[in-house]
């Protein structure tokens, strides 16, 4: 699929302080690095924090994937606002006009076969408190020096059986830490390349983006992809709490002159600008 | 002899709810929480209560839990989107060991209640395996079959339901807005397949029967006992009627995570406003601020 490697790839000479980038500019980034990841005739679903999703699944379909199938929350829809999947805070909002099919919550069941034109998806956005090496994340809670949980984490949200049975996931941080990126999760909500070897499962993780950098996977384990035009290669090995393969990593392509008119008519308003990230990395 | 009406007032119903039971509640994220009902089952000062609630879970069950009702929760996650990633009050009282969490996902949930509502031992299911589920819930107890590795998912049932919708008629039909688009239901169906006892939701507004027989597909449940409560679910949205309200959530919030960080004054503060101090639906939208709902109120063209 298109991986956007025909466009201009940052300034690797720069010397100097990079230049600060907003999360509006880092948001839309973001956005074309995952909808270069979409096809076209998949299914994509995604649930709480929808809004940088739908923004990559809305680009994917003007651009290459227009049978890309788009479920936010539970309906599927031809294009719509940037908006959470489950409510809105608009009162005028438009956006059941574009919506083509609409189900109850239990269709989230309906995940177990791969073969039906009515499964819930192909494409399943997740994120987590803790995600590791293998790309195993944890929504359940934080382990503290005693081995016992003490914080408690949100809960696994639907992650678990959906990314547990969907065949290809992309995991997606705010921020990018050595406490986002461990060695090893405390807690698996949804189970990485060597625990789903270990269990029998089919597909994994094939792509983990952050504000700062993209990475990819290796025998199972993460390695650099490419690092943003405003962040440093070097910050981002001392932001993740494990070792990445050495050697060189090539910048993100950053949005070309198509994608930047796409989002032009995706996100109108700039509301990927509230979408939760840090373009800094977070408090490291 | 004439069709019983099922109709009851608030306190009636919350009189339905007694210590120890479990309780489903309808809502996912902001959307459609039994909030009035809420506040009538935390007046009544239960204890040692098990929620069934979400399977994403908020207010409704982050508030119950702050009031001290709760001692178990089944929910698949407890959240405030955009506002607070992990809820104050599941998070204090997870941490500090007053609640246990029976861990589980979105789909597990409702197999849960389907087991329930079929009359299961248990439900097979893949989703799940490879996680820390099974070892974070002895409940899920990870068997094999054929070659392949499952979760085994025993029945949950509640005691009883409380739900909010948009309208119901008198003889328990209860229907969603003509206008609902971000998904008609959530898990009010499967909450009440589930039940072993009444089903009770709360409604924006009582509707004449004829207009239910006028758009059956509209209506998502049947049996329902019904009470008006008109605002029910703020600051909870109902999807056709109000949108959530993230100024009021975020207050909430505020109060909460102040408490988990040692200082009770602001949750005991928003309880004795919005809770004690508002023994019902009028008090309460006095303390909103009598214009509140119409400023939430959704415009569909």
């Amino acid at each position: 699929m298109n991986g956007g490697r025909d466009a201009q790839g940052g300034s690797p000479g720069r010397v100097g302080p990079r230049p600060v980038a907003g999360r509006l500019d880092v948001a839309r980034l973001l956005a074309c690095v995952l909808a270069r990841e979409l096809r076209d005739g998949e299914i994509v679903a995604f649930g709480l924090h929808a809004e940088l999703l739908l923004a990559a699944a809305l680009l994917a379909q003007r651009l290459h994937a227009p049978n890309l199938v788009i479920r936010h929350g539970l309906r599927v829809e031809r294009g719509a606002d940037l908006q959470p999947a489950a409510w809105t805070a608009e009162r005028a909002s438009r956006s059941h006009e574009t919506i083509e099919y609409l189900e109850s919550h239990d269709a989230i069941l309906d995940v177990a076969n791969p073969a039906s034109p009515l499964r819930f998806c192909d494409v399943f956005l997740v994120g987590g408190l803790q995600i590791d090496r293998e790309g195993s994340t944890n929504l359940i809670g934080i382990k503290g020096p005693d081995g016992r949980m003490s914080v408690r984490g949100p809960g696994s949200i639907g992650t678990t059986s959906i990314g547990t049975l969907a065949r290809h996931l992309i995991l997606f941080s705010g921020d990018h830490t050595a406490r986002r990126f461990v060695e090893r999760v405390d807690y698996v909500s949804v189970p990485g390349w060597r625990r789903r070897a270990a269990a029998g499962l089919e597909g994994g993780p094939s792509l983990c983006v952050t504000p700062l950098a993209v990475f990819e996977f290796q025998d199972g384990s993460m390695r650099l992809r490419s690092v943003h035009a405003h962040a440093s290669e070097e910050d981002v090995r001392r932001r993740t709490g494990f070792p990445l393969p050495a050697g060189a990593v090539p910048r993100t392509p950053p949005p070309t002159a198509a994608e930047r008119a796409a989002l032009e008519v995706v996100d109108p308003f700039d509301r990927l600008a509230a979408v939760d990230l840090r373009p800094d990395g977070g408090e490291a | 002899m004439s069709r019983a009406e099922r109709v009851l007032a608030l306190s009636e119903a919350a009189a339905l709810a007694r210590d120890g039971m479990t309780i489903g509640l309808s809502g996912f994220s902001y959307q459609n929480p039994p909030m009035e009902m809420v506040r009538a089952l935390i007046r009544r000062r239960l204890k040692d209560l098990t929620l069934v609630s979400g399977p994403t879970a908020g207010i409704e069950t982050d508030l119950l839990i702050g009031a001290g009702c709760v001692r178990r929760v089944v929910t698949a996650g407890v959240v405030f989107e955009r506002l607070a990633p992990i809820a104050p009050a599941f998070r204090r009282a997870a941490e500090r060991g007053e609640i246990e969490v029976w861990e589980c996902d979105e789909c597990i949930w409702h197999l849960a209640l389907k087991a329930a509502a079929w009359g299961m031992p248990h439900i097979l299911w893949r989703g799940g395996v490879g996680s820390s589920l099974p070892e974070l819930n002895p409940d899920l107890r990870e068997v094999e079959e054929d070659g392949r590795r499952y979760l085994r998912v025993p029945p949950v049932q509640p005691d009883i339901v409380f739900l909010h919708a948009a309208e119901a008629d008198p003889f328990g039909n209860v229907r969603v807005a003509r206008e609902a688009y971000l998904g008609r239901s959530f898990s009010e169906r499967a909450l009440s397949l589930a039940c072993r006892g009444p089903v009770v939701a709360t409604v924006e507004r009582l509707v004449d029967p004829d207009d239910v027989t006028a758009a059956p597909e509209r209506t998502l449940l049947r049996g329902a006992l019904v009470v008006e409560a008109p605002g029910g679910a703020h600051p909870g949205g109902v999807s056709g009627r109000y949108v959530p309200d993230l100024e009021h959530c975020r207050e909430y919030v505020e109060a909460g995570e102040a408490r988990r960080r040692g200082d009770p004054v602001p949750f005991q503060r928003y309880l004795e406003r919005y809770v004690y101090g508002a023994e019902g639906p009028d008090d309460y939208l006095r303390a909103i601020g009598p214009d509140r709902l119409e400023r939430l109120a959704s415009r569909p063209a």
